[in-house]
């Protein structure tokens, strides 16, 4: 993008880093739900724009192409702030590139990012760190927590650093295979692996059980329904709440909220019914 | 177990650097020091019962295994789970005499966590709302040139938002909270309806938060396939998650390279031969 450019006035690494960790530890601090993240992407624009341009005046016009709405996933989201740096570079050095071409390319943007991030890193990445630390965890042991702490920072870090700068090396064409044909198939293998780790942590940490036993008359169980259950397939009844909860979310549009009080009420009822019995007492 | 104004204050800080807007940043702030197995230790540090700080979290954790704030709209707060939820629900186990390992002390812990967090997302939406505020202030000083002034309204003033909606409530809550919670031991005796129902949801809740998930991933009920395949492996056969992982990305590379195929049949116009096969791959593996 910047490639043909023989003028003088060109980002140093210092001046990039710095826009970079304002955007790590500032991308959200003002957020509202108005403006959500707007004003962490003119934060860490402030450092280009007053390297690019020497004249206050000249700085004031630059940052009214960041006035707009902006939000995405943060993590990957960096890597547009990285482009907008190699555009305003461009657009400083007079190529053919206007506030609205900037702003284009951040709007076109965002929403992909925003849904690959979600999937990748808060629905796939996340899950099985968390899964890992866990079972460190057990026990009461701070191994998992240290090592989550340790792992993600790291990643996050050096992870969002690397996306910056590519994004500033390569400008769109950064991230040009994320959107189309190849970036569907890549969101479908990264939705797989998402579903599959899921599908594990729920077997794994999650243990839906019922305490019904029906007696004989000679005082006999003659039916434990947790075993019958267990022989049919282990975990149904989690399968089945999980699932529950699901289809009332998705197909019946309930919030969260009512979700867990409609499991209140189930979790009452059964209880009443005998179905239900953490088996606890003093 | 008790709580002091000290430790309420440490707490309180914690609350301020974690939940959006997070001062911390998004990546230490939001997904680290929010997470509730990070609370835990750090609740179990502030109030010295590590053990049990651990073991909260990691129960609270298993609800918001999936914590994604799709457009910034939250069904729970990480402030209020971690830094709220955890300090209570390590009290209420105290209090109960419950063994801090056991399975019925997380279950109550992923009660407890869970109402407060889900009471606490007025804190998210208290704070956005007033950085509406300090936004003002932004946008003037961006019409008269004052840039400068950018920094404070995005790093500084913010904190006052956290002051009020962060680090009383938190501090408050957890100090009179602990009075409560302990008192609460009294009046609802453990082998009472109310007791087992709490317990009760405490195992279920986490269900919710994987629904949360799934209904990020999956589109399709047909995309319950995957899903199923790793929970039978890890349920059936006992894999770990690492081992479940790995079987995955064998699933995801076919998945991949049968629609890379699918598109490039598709796009070179020898539609029906190459389809016919990637179709039928696709229809097995689903």
């Amino acid at each position: 993008m910047m490639q043909n450019t023989s003028n003088s006035n060109q980002l140093d690494k210092k001046t990039l880093t710095k826009s970079f960790h304002r955007w790590f530890w500032g991308a959200l601090t003002c957020f509202s739900q108005e403006h959500m993240q707007t004003f962490g992407y003119m934060a860490s624009m402030l450092p280009i724009l007053k390297k690019l341009y020497p004249k206050h005046d000249d700085q004031v016009k630059a940052i009214q192409a960041y006035t707009a709405f902006f939000n995405t996933n943060p993590m990957l989201g960096t890597v547009i702030v990285g482009i907008t740096a190699s555009m305003e570079q461009a657009r400083a050095n007079g190529q053919d590139i206007d506030g609205e071409t900037i702003n284009d390319m951040r709007a076109g943007l965002m929403g992909p990012i925003a849904g690959i991030g979600d999937s990748l890193i808060d629905g796939t990445l996340i899950p099985i760190l968390l899964g890992i630390s866990l079972g460190m965890s057990s026990g009461g042991s701070p191994v998992g927590a240290i090592f989550y702490i340790v792992a993600w920072v790291l990643i996050a870090y050096f992870g969002q650093r690397f996306l910056y700068f590519r994004g500033y090396k390569f400008g769109d064409q950064a991230v040009s295979f994320l959107v189309g044909k190849q970036g569907a198939a890549i969101r479908h293998a990264i939705g797989i692996v998402g579903s599959m780790v899921v599908g594990g942590v729920l077997a794994s940490w999650v243990n839906v059980t019922t305490s019904l036993k029906l007696y004989g008359s000679n005082g006999k169980v003659f039916l434990n329904l947790q075993d019958k259950l267990d022989s049919i397939y282990p975990g149904i009844l989690t399968v089945a709440v999980t699932f529950f909860c699901w289809w009332l979310m998705t197909k019946k549009h309930v919030s969260a909220i009512w979700t867990m009080l409609i499991l209140v009420v189930i979790s009452l009822i059964g209880v009443l019914l005998g179905f239900f019995n953490p088996g606890l007492s003093y | 177990m008790t709580i002091s104004w000290f430790q309420a204050a440490i707490l309180g800080i914690f609350a301020c650097l974690c939940s959006n807007s997070c001062m911390a940043g998004q990546a230490v702030g939001n997904y680290t020091i929010g997470r509730p197995l990070v609370g835990g230790l750090v609740c179990g540090i502030v109030l010295g019962n590590m053990p049990l700080g651990i073991a909260c979290g990691v129960a609270m954790q298993l609800v918001y295994i999936a914590l994604v704030t799709p457009g910034g709209t939250v069904s729970a707060d990480v402030r209020a789970i971690s830094y709220i939820g955890i300090p209570l629900a390590m009290v209420a186990i105290s209090a109960q005499g419950l063994n801090p390992l056991g399975g019925s002390a997380a279950d109550l812990a992923k009660s407890v966590g869970t109402l407060v967090g889900t009471v606490g997302t007025v804190l998210y939406y208290a704070v956005a709302t007033m950085n509406l505020v300090w936004q003002s202030f932004g946008w003037k000083d961006v019409h008269k040139g004052k840039l400068n002034k950018l920094t404070a309204v995005n790093f500084g003033w913010p904190w006052i938002s956290h002051a009020l909606f962060s680090f009383l409530p938190t501090m408050f809550l957890t100090y009179y909270g602990a009075t409560a919670v302990t008192a609460l031991r009294n009046a609802l005796p453990m082998d009472g309806i109310a007791m087992k129902t709490l317990f009760t949801v405490g195992g279920m809740l986490p269900c919710v938060g994987i629904a949360i998930l799934l209904r990020q991933i999956i589109g399709h009920p047909i995309d319950f396939v995957p899903f199923l395949v790793g929970f039978t492996l890890a349920a059936s056969l006992h894999l770990n998650l690492v081992s479940v992982t790995v079987i995955s990305l064998l699933f995801a590379v076919i998945f991949y390279e049968v629609e890379m195929a699918r598109d490039a049949g598709n796009g070179s116009g020898k539609g029906p031969v190459a389809e016919g096969p990637a179709n039928n791959d696709d229809e097995e593996d689903i």
